[in-house]
């Protein structure tokens, strides 16, 4: 794949490779709806850095979406506005480039792949068109050059038959076989980033863990940085290398996966994990979090979790908004008592 | 952005919730309250026409003919009078209640004919759909108008006797014949839609009969659609009824109704009594605007991922 | 899509037969309980000659004796008429006895001038008017154009007409006169009254006025679908591939929208055709519409059923093209 060796700074002017690849610093997303304002994001960060994996985990509502959309640039405004913050790819923070810069970027340098395929790709044209497309438009590739092209990639992702296939519409495709089809139109440009939101979710179990394979196959292949949004930990644990946890718009917790799971420092976390279930725990009753997700326009005083914290102090977390606190390298959480909960090894 | 928007729920509850989120969008429109302000104006003027007039609108006068309304809704004759000299305030109001009658007559005949043969074409599917849905293609293939036209004119009355039934059953029958389809269409589209529901499935399932589930599931999910499009109905049927009266074959004369005050009307406008003309004729139109308006808005409503 | 085709070719045909019987049913019913209207073509209150109206009778195909038993069917004449119109025999008028079929051909192409203009009309409009209030969701202007189309169709047609025809159509035509010449196309087109000399220019107005019925409809529909497609996921998708703007218009709203509004424009057909009869009664346009006007006003049974024969089929063509195109635009419905 010789012609994917390209010089990053034709597309993304000012791009510094030896910055990180992609870095969110402090985003800050709201909602404006019939005069109100409904934070939907508020401040997460986090880094990714090529070819490795980040998990963003978290209730729906808890905004990892709409931070995925905000990196993507293709929030709905109105209503969604971003408030604050940098997302920079390379170094040069993409919030502050004009609207053709962000366009070139989409596609070219990141590429997402939505949940549901079948509303996600257009009813109306062939998937050899909807891929082609994006050859078309990015490259200048001609009609028949572009067709080729989705071809190949249909195969990658390993369609069978893509010959055949690429003049198919979305709705004779399996769920399963859409969702590849999604992944191969997210690689046309070969980007750099790729995230995946709850590229699963709506699929069978066995084909969830074929696509999950494909992912991580195809990352490793390509040396991608993938984000991979889901509400689920187990599907993440063996795939993704860092884990940031998000909470009513806040990351409430950063780690490797391993330090996540095997030494949670936020009380959120630890109750996600004993969610699970894992062949230790046969016999034993799953936990449950008690109570429901806030409602994001009347979020709880202090730490927006303590309603549910089992290890919450009554008065402390419910009157001060917690502190980032490091308990190791590389390993922080969002709460009072992270050491606490870091230390109690249960 | 999904991640911010409610579950819509299909069960028994929201059922309720749906009809006072309804009608608690719509009491905050200025132009539905002012709709429903001309609705039950009109409403009125049927159900008590004494109300607004003392005067008896067959007790003409030749020596007060097309006296012009100068005195400006006071005086003897409000309105004026019209060419055989008879109040046409009078005339009006008391033509409000065949033109409302009729009106309504369509609608809950079509409304209860189109349910119907919705609900059983859409729930046992197979012959019965075959043969309603055919039926429907069929009387689709012949607009509302021209059905009236026809059947009207096929069977013509020699004039009526004046009594509400013959005035105006000739009309309503004929429209409701070519009125029927479009109720049917949402109907059978609403009960496909219910009847593959799994908490339908689930009440089949525990033995339920086939009357109660279309009573108990698939009629309240069926309404909606329908009273959606009732009030803009209510105003092509007084729409319609004016179109025929001009043709001479709506409401049977003497008896009078708005389309036939119309009817009537055009052949003075010209010749200086434009008000015989204007003044049903915004009176119709009001009233249409009026059903359209709160058809209009009760329809975003209902369906409020349009509004 | 051979097969798609084929059913609903099938389906079409189908529904013109039943159509067509349930016309000939109806008029049978009509002698059948109101008497013979072959009694019409002696001035209808005088008793004719029995022989007379026996050769009347045959003339216009009352002569079998099914007409005399209310509710019989009258297979026979039906099977009679529907050979007569195969034959383009469509019998002739009780009122100076002229051929049907060549009033047809007269009648047709008028309307279907004015159906060229008021379906023009009425499609730019509520394009225009619904991608419109689509953009403004919400704002001054999506209520304004909804308050305004509601109000245009509120106004039945034939009234617009009226109106025009006794307020506007004279001094425009003189104020347009004044500056053009009378035989200029301006100074034809404000006529209140059809000019089979400027078959064109003179229909254009009525044209125009039958495009506005089901106006709010149809303007409703293009607003309804813009958005749903706006906010869809698969534009999402195509901004998340980085495709201008226009692009994801032209590309991947429009080509969605067009479903809907397709069907709408097949749907408010109908009504247009009910506008277009009392339209050619005021302006005098020798039409199809006027032609089944009149036919009612003199009480020209076989004329109505004719006029009526024809708007079945045109709306049956209609409806046809409509799902033809449905299949053209939807991949879903012509792989199903």
């Amino acid at each position: 794949m010789a012609e994917n060796v390209r010089v990053v700074g034709d597309t993304l002017p000012g791009a510094d490779l030896n910055a990180p690849l992609l870095e969110v610093d402090d985003l800050r997303v709201e909602f404006r709806v019939r005069g109100k304002r409904i934070p939907a994001v508020r401040g997460a960060s986090f880094t990714l850095e090529r070819g490795r994996t980040l998990a963003v985990v978290g209730e729906s509502g808890s905004g990892k979406s709409v931070t995925s959309q905000a990196i993507m640039g293709i929030l709905d405004t109105p209503p969604g506005y971003v408030t604050g913050g940098e997302v920079r790819l390379h170094g040069v923070d993409l919030l502050k480039q004009g609207e053709e810069t962000r366009r070139t970027v989409r596609g070219n340098h990141i590429a997402i792949v939505f949940q549901d395929a079948l509303s996600a790709l257009n009813p109306l044209w062939s998937v050899g068109f909807q891929i082609g497309e994006l050859y078309r438009v990015h490259r200048g590739t001609s009609r028949a050059d572009a067709r080729k092209r989705a071809i190949e990639l249909l195969d990658l992702v390993g369609i069978p038959d893509a010959k055949n296939r690429v003049g198919h519409y979305p709705h004779q495709f399996s769920g399963g076989m859409r969702q590849r089809v999604m992944i191969a139109m997210a690689l046309a440009l070969d980007p750099e980033v790729l995230i995946a939101d709850e590229p699963t979710t709506a699929l069978d179990v066995t084909v969830q863990a074929q696509i999950m394979r494909l992912l991580k196959q195809i990352q490793d292949d390509r040396h991608m940085g993938l984000i991979l949004i889901t509400h689920d930990l187990g599907v993440v644990a063996d795939v993704a290398d860092e884990v940031a946890v998000m909470y009513a718009g806040e990351v409430v917790e950063r780690a490797s996966i391993h330090d996540a799971f095997k030494r949670p420092a936020h009380p959120y976390t630890k109750a996600l994990l004993r969610a699970i279930p894992r062949v230790d725990t046969v016999g034993r009753e799953l936990e449950v979090i008690p109570g429901l997700p806030p409602n994001p326009a009347s979020l709880p005083s202090g730490c927006p979790f303590h309603p549910r914290c089992w290890a919450a102090d009554p008065e402390k977390c419910s009157t001060e908004a917690p502190p980032y606190e490091e308990v190791a390298e590389d390993h922080r959480a969002l709460c009072h008592f992270a050491k606490e909960v870091y230390r109690d090894e249960r | 952005m999904t991640e911010l928007t409610a579950p819509t729920a299909q069960s028994e509850v929201p059922q309720a919730s749906l009809w006072k989120d309804a009608f608690r969008t719509m009491a905050r429109r200025p132009d539905v309250i002012f709709a429903t302000l001309i609705m039950l104006f009109v409403f009125t003027m049927a159900a008590f026409p004494g109300l607004f007039t003392d005067k008896d609108p067959t007790r003409c006068l030749g020596r007060d003919a097309r006296l012009r309304p100068d005195t400006w809704f006071t005086g003897e004759h409000p309105l004026g009078t019209d060419g055989f000299g008879c109040d046409f305030a009078a005339t009006i109001v008391h033509g409000t209640r065949p033109t409302i009658t009729l009106a309504l007559t369509v609608i809950i005949l079509s409304v209860l004919i189109g349910m119907t043969l919705g609900i059983l074409a859409g729930y046992f599917g197979r012959w019965v759909d075959a043969i309603i849905s055919r039926a429907l293609d069929v009387f689709i293939v012949i607009p509302l108008m021209m059905g009236a036209i026809l059947l009207l004119s096929l069977f013509r009355g020699r004039g009526s006797s004046g009594n509400l039934l013959e005035t105006v059953g000739p009309a309503a029958l004929a429209l409701t014949l070519f009125g029927w389809m479009e109720f049917c269409r949402y109907a059978r589209a609403a009960t496909i839609e219910t009847k593959n529901l799994d908490y339908v499935t689930a009440a089949r399932c525990l033995g339920a009969r086939d009357r109660r589930i279309m009573f108990k599931h698939v009629l309240p999910n069926a309404i909606v659609p329908i009273t959606a499009i009732v009030p803009t109905s209510l105003g092509s049927v007084i729409v319609a009824e004016a179109a025929l009266a001009v043709l001479g074959i709506g409401v049977q004369p003497p008896a009078t109704s708005w389309g036939v005050l119309l009817s009537n009307g055009t052949q003075w406008a010209g010749g200086g009594y434009i008000y015989l003309f204007g003044i049903p004729l915004v009176l119709l139109i009001l009233t249409v605007f009026a059903f359209a308006t709160f058809g209009d808005a009760l329809r975003d409503a209902l369906d409020p991922k349009l509004r | 899509m051979g097969r798609y085709v084929i059913r609903r070719l099938l389906q079409a045909l189908l529904t013109l037969f039943i159509t067509l019987f349930l016309l000939h049913y109806l008029t049978a019913l009509s002698v059948q309980i109101r008497g013979n209207p072959a009694l019409l073509f002696f001035g209808g209150e005088r008793t004719p000659d029995p022989a007379m109206l026996a050769q009347v009778e045959r003339l216009y195909g009352l002569d079998n004796n099914c007409y005399e038993r209310p509710g019989d069917p009258c297979l026979v004449p039906f099977v009679e008429r529907l050979q007569n119109y195969a034959a383009g025999d469509f019998g002739t008028t009780l009122q100076g006895n002229r051929d049907v079929g060549e009033l047809l051909s007269i009648y047709i192409p008028n309307t279907l001038r004015l159906f060229i203009f008021s379906t023009i009309t009425l499609v730019v409009l509520a394009m225009l008017l619904g991608t419109w209030a689509a953009r403004h969701r919400g704002g001054l202007i999506d209520h304004t154009v909804r308050g305004t189309t509601i109000l245009i169709d509120s106004i039945p047609v034939f009234l617009i007409l009226l109106a025009y025809v006794y307020i506007m159509a004279v001094p425009l035509t003189n104020w347009a006169r004044d500056i053009w010449g009378t035989e200029s196309f301006m100074g034809q087109l404000f006529r209140p009254n059809y000019n089979p000399d400027y078959p064109w220019t003179t229909i254009i107005i009525p044209g125009i006025i039958v495009g506005t019925v089901g106006l709010a409809t149809l303007t409703r529909l293009v607003r309804a679908s813009q958005l749903e497609n706006i906010g869809s996921d698969f534009v999402r998708t195509a901004r998340a591939k980085g495709l201008k703007k226009s692009r994801i218009t032209v590309v991947h709203v429009v080509r969605n929208s067009m479903i809907p509004i397709v069907t709408g424009v097949g749907y408010t057909f109908a009504f247009a055709l009910s506008g277009a009869v009392l339209t050619e009664g005021v302006m005098g346009i020798p039409g199809m519409g006027r032609m089944i006007f009149q036919a009612v006003q003199r009480q020209e049974t076989n004329l109505v059923i004719v006029g009526l024969t024809v708007t079945a089929v045109v709306v049956v063509l209609v409806t046809l093209v409509v799902d033809l195109l449905y299949a053209v635009l939807d991949p879903r419905i012509r792989y199903d």
